[in-house]
C-alpha cells in the first residue's frame, strides 16, 4: 500500500504533476529527432517537488537485448550510451511484460542496479505498435515515493512519449529515403555526363559505402571473354584492388555471382569462403550482392566493415545496397554498350583508312570533308590539298567535268555507279570505276561518298583477254581455210575419180571412193561448225538479211536431204500451209539449222518417218515462223535431253560412236536462234521419237530488239 | 563449138581437178595462174565465161574482176566467183566487184555446172 494516495496528496501537488505533463508534452512537440524527444521526456518530467528526481529513458538493442540509455537527468558519472545488460536492473521486468512496475523500496529489490542508498523506482514501459520498445525509470530518492496519481500521470507520459518516437523514427526514416533518392539522383548524373564506367562506377561505391555508414568497398564487372569478375572501382578497404580477377565462386563477390543472391557475411576472416586475395586487409563484415541485369550477371558490388563492432543488418543495409546494385548494373550495361559502339566506329574507321579503295566523302556543295590514304595515294592530293576543296574541280578537266558533276549531284540521292577518267594532282589520267552513295544520318542526307577503284589493269588485262581471244578466233579460222585446201582435192578427186570410174564401169572401186568422198564431206562440216562456233565466240558471226520464199528455201532442203532420208529407208512427209509468203532473215542461216536437224533426224531415225512442219505464230512479240521436225527415231531421256545444246554434248557419249558428229550442230543451232530473235526447243521421249522446233521471226527487221545485223551479232 | 572457160586459180591441185572435171564435160578450159595473168587473158575476149577464185596473190579475185569489168568488151563477160571461205560478206563483195555468180569451194560441181550452164544460156 502506497504511502500517498491520491487522497492523500496536496492540491498543489496535482497542479504540478499536471504542468511536468505539459512541460513534456510542449518539449516533445518542439523536439526535431527521436534523440530529442528522448531528452524533453527526460527533462520534462524532472521535478524535485514531485520525487522526480532521476530520469532514464533505455531503449532494447534488438541484437543484444541490452538497454541502452538514450537520455537522462539527476544521475551523474553516467555514460551517455550507457548499457544494460540483460539480466540486470528492474527495469527488465516492464520490458518482459510491458507493464508499469513499482518498487517501493529499493534496496529490498535484488536485481537493483545499485546507484542509490535508498528510493523508490517506477518502471514505465515504452511501447510502439505493440512491442515494448525500451523504458522510462523514474526514480526517487525518497522510499515509497509514488502513488496511483503518479503511475497515471508517467503512463500517459510514456504513451505520448512512444507517439512522439515513432513520428521521429518516421522522420528520419522519410530524410533517409530522401537523402538515398538525392544520391540516386546525383549517381545517375555522373551515370549520363560520363560514361567513363570507372568513374561511374567508383561514384556508385563512394556513396553506398557513405549511406551505409560502412568503411569501405568495391564493384567488380563481368569479363564476358574470361568470366571472371575484375574489379574497377575500389573505395577503401586497406588495399588498391582495381584490376583484383576474381573466379566465379571465389570470396564473397564470386559467391554472389555464383549463386545470384546477396550475401552477408558477419566475420570474414573466419569465413571459409574468403578469397586469399583478401587475406591481408583489415576487413571484419561484409555485405555483397550481384549486380544483374534481368537475370544477366554483369558484375558484384561488395561493402565492407572493418571496425568489429560493426554488423550489417539484414534488412535496412542490405535494402539499401539493393537500391544501389541496379545503378551499378545500368552503368556497366550502359558503359558496355557504349565501348561496343566506340569499337564499332573505330573498326569502321579502321577499314575506311585501310580500304585499298579510295573513299572521299563530300558535304551537299560537293566539299571534300574527308579523304582516306587510298584516295590521297590515287589521286596524289595530301589531305590539305584535298580537304574542302571542290571534288570534281579537284580530279577533272574542263571536258569531263559535266560528267563528274551529274554523278556527283545524283549521288547525293540515290547510289550511283560507272566507269570514268580522273585527273591526278600530276595532271596523268587514271581509269577508275566510281560508286558514290548518298550519307544519311537519321534519315537526314548531310553529304555523299564516293568511292573511286583503280581498273587501270583491269581495262589492260580485259584488253590483253579480248586480243588473246581474237587471236584464238583468228587461229581458228586460218586453220580452217588451212584444212579446207587439202580437204578440196581430197573431196574434189575422189567425186573426179568417182565420175571416171563409173563411167569405165568399176563398180567396186567407185563404192570406196564414194566413202572418201563423203568421208571428206564429214571432216569439212565439223571444220565448219568450229569455224562457226569460234567466229560466234568471237563476236564475228555476221548475218546478211535478205528476203526470200520460205517454199523455195524449204524445197532446197528438201531436194538436199533427200538422199539422207532414203540412207535408212525413212519416209519423208511436209506439213506447210501454201500461203506463208516471204521470210526476211539470213537464209543460209535458217537453211543451214534445217539442214542440220534433218540430218540428225535421218541418222537417229530407222524405216520411220520425218515429218517436217512449217506453220505460221503470230502473237504480241510479233509474226513467227515456226519449223518443226519430228522423227519416230529412238527419243531422248529428260537427262540426255538436258545438256543437248551445249557445245560439244550429245544425249551419251556412246551416240557419237554409234552415229558420228561434232556435237556441235545443236549448239550452233541454238547460238544462232538466239541472235535472230528466236529459239529452239525439243520434245522427246525414249522410244516415241524427237520434234525439233525452231521459232524464227517472220522478218527480222521487226524485232524491237537491236537486230544482228552485219557489224557482227555476236554475243555481247 | 564448146564454150570456152577461162579458170584463174593459184592452187595446183584445185586448177588441175577442175579443168579436168571441165573438159570431161566437155569444156574447153584455160588457165591463168595468178590475178595478173587472169585479167590478160580475159581482155583477150577468147573466153565466154571466168571462174576466178578469190584469193590470188598479188591482184586478188576481186581487184581482177573489177580490172576486167573495166575494160571494153568485157562489161558483160560472165564471171563466177570461187571462194575457199564461207565468211558472210564474201558473196557480197564479189557481187560488188561485178561478179554474176558465186559458189564456195570445195566445189560441189553439179552445182556449179548448173551456174555455169545458167550464166552460158542467159548470154546466148
Amino acid at each position: 500500500m502506497s504511502a500517498r494516495d491520491s487522497n492523500a496528496v496536496p492540491n498543489g501537488l496535482v497542479g504540478r504533476r499536471q504542468a511536468a505533463l505539459l512541460r513534456l508534452t510542449t518539449a516533445i512537440a518542439a523536439a526535431k529527432d527521436e534523440h530529442e524527444v528522448y531528452q524533453s521526456i527526460v527533462d520534462g518530467l524532472h521535478d524535485e517537488a514531485l520525487g522526480y528526481n532521476f530520469l532514464g529513458v533505455f531503449l532494447v538493442e534488438p541484437e543484444s537485448g541490452d538497454r541502452v540509455l538514450q537520455a537522462s537527468v539527476g544521475w551523474e558519472d553516467v555514460p551517455t550510451d550507457m548499457h544494460v545488460h540483460s539480466g540486470e536492473g528492474l527495469s527488465e521486468e516492464a520490458i518482459r511484460d510491458g507493464k508499469l512496475h513499482y518498487t517501493a523500496d529499493v534496496t529490498k529489490a535484488s536485481r537493483y542496479f545499485a546507484s542509490l542508498a535508498s528510493g523508490s523506482e517506477v518502471d514505465v514501459p515504452l511501447r510502439m505498435d505493440g512491442e515494448t520498445i525500451g523504458v522510462l525509470v523514474v526514480e526517487s530518492s525518497e522510499p515509497d515515493a509514488f502513488g496511483e496519481d503518479d503511475f497515471e500521470i508517467l503512463t500517459a507520459a510514456a504513451t505520448q512519449a512512444s507517439i512522439a518516437v515513432g513520428r521521429a523514427r518516421l522522420l528520419a526514416a522519410e530524410r533517409q529515403r530522401a537523402a538515398e533518392f538525392e544520391a540516386l539522383i546525383e549517381t545517375m548524373g555522373i551515370m549520363s555526363s560520363e560514361l567513363e564506367l570507372t568513374k561511374v562506377l567508383q561514384a556508385v561505391i563512394a556513396r553506398a559505402v557513405a549511406l551505409l555508414r560502412a568503411s569501405g568497398g568495391e564493384v567488380a564487372i563481368l569479363e564476358p571473354e574470361t568470366n571472371e569478375l575484375v574489379v574497377l572501382a575500389s573505395e577503401n578497404i586497406g588495399k588498391d584492388s582495381v584490376g583484383t580477377r576474381i573466379a566465379i565462386g571465389e570470396g564473397a563477390m564470386g559467391t554472389v555471382a555464383e549463386t545470384m543472391e546477396p550475401v552477408i557475411i558477419p566475420s570474414y576472416h573466419e569465413w571459409l569462403g574468403q578469397s586469399p586475395k583478401y587475406s591481408d586487409i583489415t576487413v571484419h563484415s561484409v555485405m555483397a550482392a550481384p549486380l544483374l541485369i534481368g537475370k544477366r550477371l554483369v558484375g558484384a558490388i561488395a561493402i565492407v566493415h572493418s571496425d568489429p563492432e560493426r554488423l550489417f543488418n539484414k534488412e535496412e543495409d542490405l535494402r539499401l545496397l539493393r537500391s544501389f546494385a541496379p545503378q551499378a548494373a545500368i552503368a556497366i550495361e550502359n558503359a558496355g554498350l557504349y565501348t561496343a559502339a566506340q569499337r564499332q566506329k573505330q573498326y569502321f574507321e579502321q577499314v575506311v583508312v585501310n580500304s585499298p579503295v579510295a573513299i572521299v566523302t563530300l558535304d551537299p556543295e560537293h566539299n571534300i570533308v574527308d579523304a582516306n590514304p587510298a584516295f590521297q595515294t590515287l589521286f596524289g592530293f595530301s589531305e590539305e590539298d584535298s580537304v574542302g576543296h571542290n571534288l570534281d574541280e579537284l580530279i577533272t578537266t574542263e571536258e569531263s567535268r559535266k560528267d563528274a558533276v551529274q554523278y556527283t549531284t545524283q549521288a547525293l540521292d540515290s547510289p550511283i555507279r560507272g566507269i570514268g577518267r580522273r585527273k591526278r594532282k600530276d595532271g596523268s589520267w587514271v581509269d577508275v570505276e566510281i560508286l558514290g552513295v548518298p550519307v544519311l544520318v537519321d534519315g537526314e542526307r548531310v553529304g555523299l561518298m564516293g568511292m573511286y577503284h583503280d581498273i587501270t589493269e583491269l581495262l589492260e588485262a580485259r584488253r590483253e583477254a579480248e586480243a588473246a581471244n581474237t587471236a584464238k578466233s583468228q587461229f581458228l579460222a586460218n586453220m580452217s581455210h588451212e584444212l579446207r585446201t587439202p580437204l578440196n582435192a581430197i573431196i574434189g578427186y575422189s567425186e573426179m575419180i568417182q565420175e571416171e570410174v563409173e563411167e569405165l564401169g568399176h563398180d567396186e572401186i567407185s563404192k570406196d571412193l564414194q566413202k572418201v568422198h563423203t568421208a571428206g564431206r564429214h571432216l569439212l562440216s565439223l571444220i565448219n561448225d568450229i569455224l562457226d562456233l569460234s567466229k560466234i565466240e568471237a563476236g564475228k558471226m555476221e548475218f546478211h538479211i535478205e528476203t526470200f520464199s520460205v517454199h523455195s528455201m524449204i524445197q532446197n532442203v528438201l531436194d538436199t536431204t533427200e538422199p539422207l532420208v532414203k540412207t535408212n529407208r525413212n519416209t519423208r512427209v511436209l506439213e506447210m500451209p501454201d500461203d506463208l509468203g516471204d521470210m526476211r532473215s539470213d537464209l543460209t542461216k535458217v537453211r543451214q539449222m534445217l539442214l542440220n536437224l534433218m540430218s540428225n533426224a535421218c541418222k537417229f531415225t530407222e524405216d520411220g518417218t520425218i515429218t517436217l512442219t512449217v506453220e505460221p505464230d503470230e502473237h504480241a512479240q510479233g509474226r513467227f515462223i515456226v519449223f518443226s521436225i519430228s522423227d519416230t527415231g529412238l527419243g531422248m531421256t529428260p537427262e540426255q535431253m538436258a545438256n543437248l545444246f551445249e557445245e560439244f554434248t550429245q544425249a551419251d557419249s556412246s551416240t557419237s560412236a554409234r552415229f558420228g558428229g561434232t556435237g556441235l550442230g545443236l549448239a550452233i543451232t541454238r547460238r544462232f536462234c538466239h541472235m535472230m530473235g528466236g529459239d529452239v526447243q525439243v520434245k522427246s521421249k525414249p522410244g516415241e521419237g524427237s520434234t525439233f522446233s525452231i521459232r524464227l521471226p517472220q522478218s527480222i527487221d521487226e524485232l524491237a530488239t537491236e537486230p544482228p545485223g552485219a557489224q557482227g551479232g555476236g554475243q555481247k | 563449138m564448146m564454150p570456152k572457160i577461162l579458170l584463174v586459180e593459184d592452187n595446183e591441185m584445185n586448177r588441175d581437178m577442175l579443168s579436168r572435171r571441165l573438159e570431161r564435160k566437155g569444156y574447153e578450159v584455160a588457165i591463168a595462174v595468178d590475178g595478173a595473168e587472169g585479167v590478160e587473158k580475159a581482155k583477150s575476149g577468147e573466153f565466154d565465161l571466168v571462174l576466178m577464185d578469190m584469193s590470188l596473190p598479188e591482184i586478188d579475185g576481186w581487184e581482177a574482176t573489177r580490172q576486167v569489168r573495166a575494160h571494153p568488151g568485157a562489161e558483160k563477160l560472165p564471171i563466177i566467183a570461187l571462194t575457199a571461205h564461207a565468211m558472210a560478206g564474201d558473196r557480197e563483195k564479189a557481187l560488188e566487184a561485178g561478179c554474176d555468180d558465186y559458189d564456195t569451194k570445195p566445189v560441189e560441181f553439179k552445182r556449179l555446172l548448173g551456174k555455169i550452164e545458167a550464166l552460158l544460156n542467159a548470154d546466148a
